[in-house]
């Protein structure tokens, strides 16, 4: 991750006097390793499964009784029925879960799988996102945490915090920092219990406030016990259930400066593995860069998708054009010699129009030559010919 | 945050290819091109009418020679075929089927030129029932490409309405307007492959007039097979 070789900076407050920045310390590694939801709320679910106690039905609840069905033929349905007379009880129906003092369907065992194992590695990577969360202001404010008067969140505090052994000095501090908002809200918001709970021992609820990690007990453990809401962990065994109480991402968190530094050794980074938990190295997350818009905007990507769109748009949509062969102007623009060939062809008929007329006049003049030639060979014959004439005239006459 | 220009615009302004001078600049190249189109255009047109005319006359003089010499011509053997399918697409065995695929004639009354060699002129066999054939004449050619001629563009069956559509699909094979494509066609050139598979399958009309029978060969008073030269005919009265 290059983002981490330029490790943002967390001021560190001291426990009393004015809230400036005393020091600053580099951010730890795990607050930026992915947050992730689904992972938190399926461990969470499992874990909190852990810390239940067996209950079960009584064994025997419901089989004491040597009821036996009276078959069929008495006008009564065939359940078993309790043997005897001369008692209530007597030819009352027993064992059916449907029947009054009968066992229950499926007696609950004691056996029931109570507990659920989970990977460790899922374990860690939940607990990992929970910490990176309770650095993400919008994330701890939704869980409920009144967190607008805080300087800085994540909140590191000096190791005299530590030290503390008294409740009120806690609570001095808790004002200064301007974490009490919370502890206010908590109890405010102290209610009886909804349901059986109240009357077997759980009959207050209360919200969750701020929690403080620390780094060595000197007191500090004694002295934040009896502030309601508020919860002390060791930065050692930090608890996925009160990181993300309801898996809920986002608990408020108070660091000491020693607990928040050793962060980096106890969940490592991802160049280096964790100091305590052998071969761990931080969750990676699936996007390095996930600003999707940006990455959808750059030019790596828009040459690739404009080289993609389609380019049937330089022909435009369905053409419509006329027959060329009725309209002279579509013709010519996909044939620009027609109008020349026209022209050229209407020449060529002419010429050969000319042609055949020429032709044909001579052929003419030739027969009317030859007829006219032939006319006056008879004419020559006819004058020859004269009395045969007469004498046809005569024998008409005749 | 400052009234800031995002980064995403200020790039978009500065991509060339949404400038006006860019835009302005690629237009006129543009119609410089389509103006060298349409010269070199008609000086090919009249190149290929000088050629058809000539390859006329050379025929007739050669007939003429033979008969003078007592001995016959023997016209070389047709290269261009124009296929018509004359039968619809119901229940038609496989073989024909695929073959009729094959040649593009998915429909009835669709057309294509072929190239008759002895591969080309088996397959038509097979097919004989289900389509007519002949040999076109340059006008044949001319009218199915300029009036139902459809190029295949971008896998879309788009009219042709300009060289400027021929030109950048077949240029490499110096085919840049309708009468480079008319004469490819008609003579089988050596780009015959390409400049038939840019035109889309010829949807043709049924014919005016109507069939005999399609039952029959054409040879048999029907219509289907070979026709020779009468397929001209019948495309005048299909297109």
């Amino acid at each position: 991750m290059t983002t981490q070789q330029l490790r943002p900076i967390v001021s560190v407050f001291p426990i009393k006097g004015k809230v400036k920045t005393i020091k600053q310390v580099p951010l730890p590694s795990v607050f930026s390793a992915p947050i992730r939801p689904d992972v938190v709320r399926f461990v969470h679910t499992n874990m909190a499964k852990n810390n239940r106690q067996a209950h079960a039905v009584s064994t025997t609840a419901g089989e004491q009784t040597s009821a036996t069905s009276w078959g069929t033929g008495r006008a009564v349905a065939r359940i078993p029925r309790v043997k005897g007379s001369g008692t209530g009880r007597s030819g009352q129906a027993a064992f059916g879960n449907m029947c009054r003092g009968g066992r229950m369907y499926a007696p609950k065992k004691v056996w029931r799988k109570w507990h659920r194992k989970i990977n460790t590695n899922q374990k860690r990577y939940a607990v990992c996102s929970a910490i990176a969360a309770t650095a993400v202001t919008p994330l701890v404010m939704s869980r409920g945490h009144r967190v607008n008067k805080l300087p800085e969140l994540p909140l590191v505090v000096s190791d005299q915090l530590q030290s503390l052994t008294k409740t009120r000095q806690a609570v001095k501090f808790l004002k200064f920092i301007g974490a009490y908002r919370d502890v206010e809200k908590v109890i405010r918001t102290k209610k009886t219990r909804v349901g059986q709970g109240k009357y077997r021992n759980r009959r207050h609820v209360l919200r969750k406030g701020p929690m403080v990690v620390y780094a060595r007990n000197l007191g500090i453990k004694k002295a934040f016990r009896n502030i309601p809401g508020v919860e002390t962990a060791s930065v050692y065994t930090l608890n996925l259930l009160k990181l993300a109480p309801g898996s809920q991402m986002g608990r408020f968190i108070i660091w000491t400066e020693s607990a928040f530094k050793l962060l980096e050794d106890i969940y490592g980074s991802w160049e280096k593995p964790s100091k305590f938990k052998s071969g761990f190295y931080l969750p990676r997350p699936v996007m390095v860069n996930t600003d999707v818009e940006r990455i959808i905007k750059s030019d790596q990507v828009q040459t690739v998708l404009r080289n993609r769109r389609p380019r049937s748009r330089k022909y435009g949509k369905k053409i419509q054009r006329a027959d060329p062969y009725e309209d002279m102007s579509v013709m010519l623009k996909l044939n620009p010699y027609y109008k020349t060939k026209l022209q050229k062809q209407k020449e060529l008929e002419e010429k050969n129009k000319e042609e055949r007329k020429e032709i044909v006049d001579k052929s003419r003049k030739e027969y009317e030559d030859w007829l006219y030639f032939s006319e006056e060979e008879e004419e020559e014959e006819e004058e020859g010919s004269d009395e045969d004439r007469e004498i046809e005239v005569l024998s008409d006459e005749n | 945050m400052s009234k800031q220009v995002p980064e995403t615009i200020k790039k978009q302004v500065k991509r060339s290819f949404n400038s006006k001078e860019v835009k302005k600049e690629k237009n006129q190249k543009r119609m410089t091109l389509l103006k060298d189109i349409q010269s070199k255009a008609f000086k090919r047109a009249e190149k290929y009418e000088k050629e058809y005319l000539d390859q006329e006359q050379k025929l007739v003089e050669l007939k003429q020679k033979a008969l003078k010499e007592g001995s016959f011509y023997r016209e070389p053997e047709p290269k261009l075929a124009f296929i018509i399918r004359i039968r619809g697409i119901v229940g038609v065995p496989p073989k024909p089927r695929k073959i009729l695929q094959l040649l593009r004639l998915r429909r009835i009354y669709s057309g294509v030129f072929i190239r008759l060699n002895k591969s080309s002129l088996r397959m038509l066999h097979f097919i004989d029932p289900y389509v007519t054939w002949g040999y076109p004449d340059v006008e044949t050619v001319r009218a199915l490409i300029y009036k139902r001629g459809h190029a295949r563009v971008n896998h879309q069956r788009k009219i042709i309405d300009s060289n400027e559509m021929i030109y950048d699909k077949l240029q490499k094979y110096d085919i840049i307007c309708m009468e480079d494509l008319v004469h490819e066609i008609y003579t089988v050139g050596k780009n015959f492959k390409h400049a038939n598979s840019f035109l889309w399958a010829f949807k043709l009309k049924p014919p005016v007039g109507g069939f005999s029978t399609v039952k029959r060969s054409f040879v048999n008073k029907g219509e289907h097979g070979n026709r020779e030269q009468y397929i001209n005919t019948l495309v005048k009265k299909m297109i």
